[in-house]
């Protein structure tokens, strides 16, 4: 069974973001960049299934700048086969992604589609779910286990509350959540291999999709900063500030 | 035209997110309809006639919408999303799985877990886990949206709005449900809850931790303590809130009889709500802390108790 | 996050910025053999290596200092807990080979690239980090002297890390002074037996791999006295059976663990050899070598502590920083709204954390310049070029460990002062970082062995030819800064300028006074290599900002990080610099008063 692993390129888990001063966005100049955390476990995840026999071929892809090739060797160093940059300098909304990926499907014919259940930046939490819909797939979404065998595939969900078990006819998409597993470290021998293996670059166009955005964005803030602290004068303006201003209970 | 909201619920209990959905809808000011969809979810759509600003219920009972499903529960959405404005649902497990699942079919973007509704078609959204907050309008047909709930206050129960069945339609049968493990009301782990309650010296013992407890347990709360705590022999060492123990950032931390040592600061600063109670009105705890009170906290835990 | 221990992250722009425009790494990667090291290759090996830093080895730092090694009742010493799993790991990524010869396993990628990637490793871990660093030394002696057949069977399991590697120097009564090596080999077929005490052995056993290889320097039979009687042998804590597998324990005992005042992570042992008859040990190279062989290694060892002073600066800087943030303490004088109220907006506390920044640029800058010129020593197709770079090594090998090591521990201490009463607790982690930098100055060669270094071999021996070429390029760099129109340049040149002076009149200093008594150069010499230090942290940071002001003035749009290095250096050239003047006058007229008390005068005082 081929996988297909979608992953982004976003600003590093560890970057603490900057508002840019006109309002447009944040700050992504000179910020250091990496791979989507939920998608590293993805591609773990692919790559577990590959080394216990269960997955024949692992193909990134990944829709963004020409940059996206670094997260692209990334998941090659971890151990995918091969991958596909989709080149767009557009901020891609998760429904032209999802389109981009259906294109790719239709091409390459996976068994199975792991992906991130949301990318960091925009926290979107779409992708899959649009994906899965597209192609009229079965999804199994916020997956923490994964069971693949005989034309089907047992996901356990992480839902509100507990785990659900669900299982999906394949083909099928199936989004990662944090407990997944952990995601390798790239070994040195296998960082240098990379290098060398397949990468081939298309573009939206050539897949036919319009990657426009369809929301526009009119501002991008800082959130409230924390208003000054205030002392109250007993339990029963507490539990009140905290169920009607602070709304936390 | 009206707008259409995906209520969550477990077949018997319409779930409180669903309630804080209907008011971020109520702000888009048209008429709201519930869709329950279920089996044998009657009780459910009783519960939710009762929701202020409610029109209608619509309830969907079939076997296929039984676990609330991803494929079918979409298609049971889209068979009747053109009569909408909007599709909402809050932004739970439920509704982020269902929804871009909806938006997709309909061939329209998505807005994820708004947490302010500036009109009919804009609204503001965190983006990079809260640290910039991203206004963004559609002009798509149908404006499909999840709903941050804690946003958003939750309806009033104050309500009888008709109840109407909708037909189910059919199941795309591409997953099937096999079993759900739901946790039991144990309390969470302390890094992972959404309310952490923390005892320091001034909980005097062990003993007293139960008067954190037992409000905690009512809150689904996680109870931790500060280093003095731990060193003085109330609790195990695994309840260390602090620099060199965990590190949490919950939506509500409540530092009761804890100092605030530059220690436990950095262990809990990052948490969105800081509550303190402190007898010590100089207490360095205080000058973090978004509410602070000034109290005995053994005549203040019980009243807390009774009141949350 | 739920991890306790401190974060460290390892500050990959400003390495990447040193690689490429300090060192030169596009020239590195241009050598023979370096091809692999292509400029998106650097960046994927040290993205994954800043993971293994930040994740592995961050977290494990403090557990190794409050757990330390210890001793086991069956006499191996244990590390701390998740120690293992992290050598493992390092072991699994192929990490340790990364510079090493690809036929043996190894990945053949630059020095320098290994260089960068040690720097992150030290600073996440010190004592941990130490047991790579001393197995690449110890593949580094029998990969350059060792027999075929000693590289057949050490070498790949040496560079994987299954097996780890020591160097086995000091004996109670030989410590800097190893002419008083009293270790025995005595040729017994076709190996030596070797006995004899050795101590401060770092990683002298351990529970991270099955075997461990000491490198034990001991004297033949019919050895001449002195350091030229000494020789280096092979001596595996199992023997290696023909077809590798692990034989019979040899007799290399752990004696005991030395109670340490920093790193504690790392089992410092009392190695006993031989005591049933003789170790079995495998004669390196060629009889009564071992010392020249062991520099070669100690050479490389150098350079490595050296860039722990830089490490473990960069990790009580990082620390340092995020308390001077959170920290509020009365309000800052001039405070204005919208800045931030924590003690960083304290003038003082300011300088402190400039004085670390400055001086951990500077200091990388001196290293890595150096490293750079280790990989062109050794590959370089011209031999004239190879001959230049090596003399730059054999300079600046001193001037790194003993600058940036003491340098290293006033900038840990300083990170304790920033905290105030808290860097004193221990709980706040800050005071580890200072009781870990203090080995620095001593291990490999004291500060003092480093200035005898610097002013016997690499001064007095080619009559100061090559430091005063040093010394005139740096002086050419200030000149042309000190015209420029960047007025941080411009500041930065003229006290370059000044500095190079003052070096240059201690220099000529050491040469004149030599001849009449070697006494007074001796005392002098600290005082001088400090001086030289200073100098070429200058040099660096001058370096730097010309860049940083080229980029920036070709369109470079990162100028918040790019516009800090002409101020960065300002600082350093207004804070640092000026002290050369004080210690070019305490090396020409204060050495005379070093040794002006008679002994009896010292001690008879009360």
């Amino acid at each position: 069974m081929k996988v297909l692993v979608p992953v982004k390129r976003v600003v590093d888990y560890n970057v603490k973001v900057r508002v840019k001063a006109d309002g447009s966005g944040v700050e992504t100049a000179n910020v250091k960049m990496s791979m989507n955390p939920f998608d590293e476990i993805a591609v773990e995840e692919a790559v577990r299934l590959k080394e216990a026999g269960t997955a024949t071929e692992i193909v990134v892809v990944s829709v963004g700048p020409t940059q996206a090739q670094e997260t692209l060797r990334t998941a090659l160093a971890m151990g995918a086969d091969r991958a596909i940059l989709v080149q767009t300098d557009v901020t891609t909304e998760p429904l032209a992604v999802a389109k981009v990926l259906k294109a790719l499907v239709e091409k390459e014919a996976p068994g199975l589609v792991i992906l991130g259940k949301q990318a960091i930046d925009d926290d979107c939490n779409q992708t899959g779910q649009m994906l899965a819909a597209l192609l009229g797939w079965g999804q199994g979404t916020f997956a923490s286990k994964v069971v693949a065998a005989d034309g089907k595939v047992a996901v356990t969900r992480e839902i509100d509350g507990g785990l659900e078990t669900v299982e999906l006819k394949l083909p099928a998409v199936v989004t990662a959540d944090l407990r997944l597993n952990e995601p390798r470290y790239a070994s040195l021998p296998n960082i240098m291999k990379a290098k060398k293996k397949p990468l081939e670059t298309v573009t939206p166009d050539a897949l036919g999709v319009d990657v426009t955005p369809r929301l526009k964005t009119l501002k991008v803030t800082e959130p409230a900063k924390r208003q000054a602290g205030i002392k109250v004068p007993d339990v029963a303006t507490l539990v009140d500030k905290l169920k009607s201003e602070a709304r936390v209970i | 035209m009206p707008i259409l909201i995906l209520a969550d619920h477990d077949n018997a209990t319409l779930k409180p997110a669903t309630a804080h959905a209907v008011s971020a809808a109520a702000k888009l000011g048209s008429d709201i309809h519930l869709l329950v969809a279920g089996r044998n979810a009657a009780p459910v759509a009783e519960q939710a006639a009762k929701l202020a600003g409610v029109a209608k219920v619509l309830l969907a009972d079939d076997a296929a919408y039984e676990h609330a499903l991803a494929e079918p529960v979409a298609a049971l959405l889209v068979s009747i999303a053109s009569g909408y404005s909007h599709v909402l649902a809050a932004a739970t497990s439920v509704g982020k799985n269902v929804l871009p699942r909806v938006a997709a079919l309909l061939d329209v973007a998505m807005i994820s877990d708004i947490t302010a509704v500036v009109s009919a078609d804009t609204f503001e959204r965190p983006i990079y886990a809260g640290n910039a907050i991203a206004t963004v309008q559609s002009s798509d047909p149908v404006k499909v949206v999840t709903v941050r709930t804690t946003a958003f206050e939750a309806a009033a129960a104050a309500n009888s709005a008709p109840v109407e069945s909708v037909a189910a339609v059919a199941d795309p049968a591409l997953s099937s449900f096999v079993s759900a493990e739901l946790s039991k009301s144990e309390r969470p782990e302390l890094t992972a809850a959404r309310i952490v309650i923390s005892g320091g010296r001034g909980m005097q013992s062990g003993d007293n931790f139960h008067l954190l407890e037992v409000i905690a347990d009512k809150l689904g709360a996680a109870v931790g303590a500060s280093r003095a705590a731990v060193d003085a022999g109330f609790v195990p060492n695994d309840y260390q809130v602090g620099q060199t123990g965990k590190i949490v950032a919950p939506e509500l931390y409540v530092a009761v009889g804890i100092s605030g040592a530059i220690q436990h600061l950095a262990g809990m600063k990052d948490s969105k709500v800081i509550v303190a109670i402190n007898k010590d009105e100089e207490a360095p705890i205080f000058q973090v802390a978004d509410y602070g009170l000034v109290a005995d906290l053994f005549k203040a835990l019980p009243e807390l108790q009774q009141a949350v | 996050m739920t991890a306790a221990a401190i974060p460290y992250t390892p500050p990959l722009k400003e390495i990447r910025f040193v690689l490429d425009h300090l060192a030169g790494m596009a020239e590195v990667a241009a050598l023979p053999g370096f091809e692999d090291a292509s400029p998106d290759m650097v960046d994927s090996i040290l993205g994954e290596a800043a993971k293994i830093a930040e994740n592995i080895l961050a977290p494990l730092n403090r557990i190794g200092d409050v757990q330390g090694a210890n001793l086991g009742a069956d006499g191996i010493a244990r590390t701390a807990e998740g120690w293992g799993p992290a050598w493992q790991a390092l072991v699994e990524g192929g990490w340790n080979g990364l510079p090493f010869d690809p036929t043996r396993g190894g990945m053949g990628l630059p020095n320098l690239l290994n260089t960068a990637v040690q720097e992150m490793w030290h600073s996440a871990n010190m004592a941990f980090a130490l047991c790579p660093m001393l197995t690449q030394g110890a593949v580094n002696a029998v990969q350059l002297y060792g027999s075929d057949a000693l590289k057949d069977i050490y070498l790949p399991k040496m560079i994987s890390g299954e097996w780890t590697g020591t160097m086995n120097i000091t004996e109670p009564q030989a410590g800097s002074d190893l002419a008083a090596t009293r270790s025995r080999a005595v040729p017994n077929g076709d190996h030596y037996l070797v006995g004899g005490q050795k101590i401060f052995i770092t990683y002298g056993d351990h529970d991270l791999t099955e075997n461990i290889v000491h490198l034990v320097l001991a004297r033949l039979p019919d050895a001449p006295p002195g350091v030229k009687g000494i020789s280096l042998f092979v001596v595996p804590k199992f023997l290696v059976n023909p077809d590798g597998s692990l034989g019979a324990r040899n007799q290399v005992k752990c004696v005991s663990l030395e109670h340490k005042l920093g790193i504690h992570g790392s089992p410092t042992a009392v190695l006993s050899f031989g005591d049933e008859g003789g170790a079995t040990g495998f004669l390196v190279g060629e009889p009564n070598r071992g010392l020249e062989y062991m520099f070669t290694m100690m050479n490389h060892a150098r350079l490595n502590v050296a860039m722990q002073g830089l490490s473990i600066a960069e990790r009580a800087y990082q620390q340092a920083l995020a308390y001077a943030r959170d920290r509020v303490q009365g309000k800052p004088l001039g405070w204005t709204e919208g800045q931030s109220k924590g003690i960083v907006n304290h003038p003082d506390v300011r300088r402190l954390l400039m004085g670390m920044k400055a001086r951990i640029e500077a200091m990388r800058g001196i290293l890595y310049t150096a490293a750079a010129a280790v990989d062109v020593a050794h590959h370089h197709a011209d031999e004239a070029a190879r001959g230049r770079a090596a003399l730059l090594v054999d300079l600046l090998t001193p001037i790194a460990k003993g600058w940036c090591t003491e340098t290293g521990q006033q900038l840990a201490s300083d990170g304790v002062q920033v905290h105030g009463g808290m860097g004193f607790i221990e709980e706040t982690g800050a005071a580890q970082h200072l009781r870990d930098a203090r080995i620095t100055t001593i291990y490999e060669g004291t500060t003092a062995i480093q200035a005898n270094d610097l002013i016997n071999r690499k001064i007095l021996r080619d009559g100061g030819a090559t430091a005063n070429g040093l010394l005139d390029e740096i002086a050419a760099l200030g000149g042309e800064l000190s015209g420029h129109a960047d007025e941080a340049l411009r500041v930065t040149g003229a006290e370059l300028v000044a500095a190079v002076h003052e070096a240059k009149q201690a220099v000529a200093w050491v040469l004149a006074t030599a001849k009449q008594d070697p006494r007074l150069p001796a005392a002098a010499s600290v005082t001088l290599l400090e001086l030289m230090g200073v100098v070429a942290g200058g040099w660096q940071l001058a370096r730097a900002a010309k860049v940083a002001v080229e980029r920036l003035a070709e369109g470079d749009g990162d100028t918040a990080f790019l516009s800090a290095k002409p101020l960065t250096a300002r600082f350093y050239a207004t804070h640092v610099l000026p002290k050369a003047a004080a210690l070019r006058a305490t090396v020409v007229n204060g050495s005379a008063s070093v040794m002006a008390l008679s002994e009896e005068q010292l001690f008879g005082a009360a």
